[in-house]
């Protein structure tokens, strides 16, 4: 029963109850199953094998899997890659503070580069301050 | 009267230590029963109990496994029940 092209459902696991095709032998043991289910290595004693087969060639592709699962009136399982995101980082002061000058992208990492860039502009000015206020008082009291 | 939680037992009794040093006894709710095979009456593995409340809060895939009849039937049965309709 078991052999490439063979309609099975999966009674074990996350895709427990679907239906699924064989699509290699990997050895006495194992197969390599696609379908409803997940393309996966799977064990033939999680196998329940149907009556019906499919004709696809050994080790054929989900593309193919797909085609042959839509004449049967199946839907093969498509997974979506997922789309990447572009995350915000946090960079040193001394790098945003040239980055604010050119131009950012995006409006939100605009406004974190702007108000870090603020800050580390305050902090510099408070240090100036405190510098200048220390050496005031130093002389006063030299005085 | 006394009240009922203290003749009972439905509360189960926690003894806690107040900041203040002393000892106290606190009534708590116990927790649900565990969950059971629908088939076989097995104990099933993977399904959280825990108060309704903490329920609330848990994500639906902490609650139960994520195969097909989870958290009613266990693996055994689940098994027994998907290859049966197969060889209808």
């Amino acid at each position: 029963m078991i052999e490439t092209g063979r309609l099975c459902i999966k009674t074990a696991g996350r895709d427990a109850g679907k239906k699924c095709v064989i699509v290699e032998i990997l050895d006495n043991k194992f197969v390599l199953i696609d379908g409803e289910t997940r393309r996966k290595k799977c064990n033939q004693m999680h196998l329940e094998p149907l009556k019906d087969k499919i004709d696809i060639k050994k080790g054929a592709s989900h593309a193919d899997v797909a085609a042959e699962f839509k004449k049967i009136g199946l839907k093969a399982r498509e997974t979506k890659p997922k789309a990447k995101k572009v995350r915000p980082r946090r960079l040193r002061r001394s790098k945003l503070a040239g980055q604010a000058a050119a131009e950012p992208e995006d409006k939100k990492t605009k406004k974190t580069i702007q108000k870090t860039a603020k800050k580390s502009v305050k902090k510099t000015k408070k240090k100036e301050d405190k510098k200048e206020s220390t050496s005031e008082q130093k002389k006063d009291q030299k005085d | 009267m006394v009240e009922g939680r203290k003749k009972s037992r439905t509360f189960r009794r926690v003894k806690v230590k107040t900041p203040g040093g002393k000892t106290v006894t606190q009534y708590k709710r116990r927790k649900p029963s565990k969950a059971k095979c629908a088939d076989c009456k097995a104990v099933l593995k993977g399904v959280t109990r825990a108060l309704p409340k903490k329920m609330q809060n848990t994500p639906k895939t902490k609650k139960r496994p994520a195969r097909a009849y989870a958290g009613v039937l266990c693996t055994k049965c689940t098994r027994k029940k998907i290859t049966q309709k197969a060889r209808q």
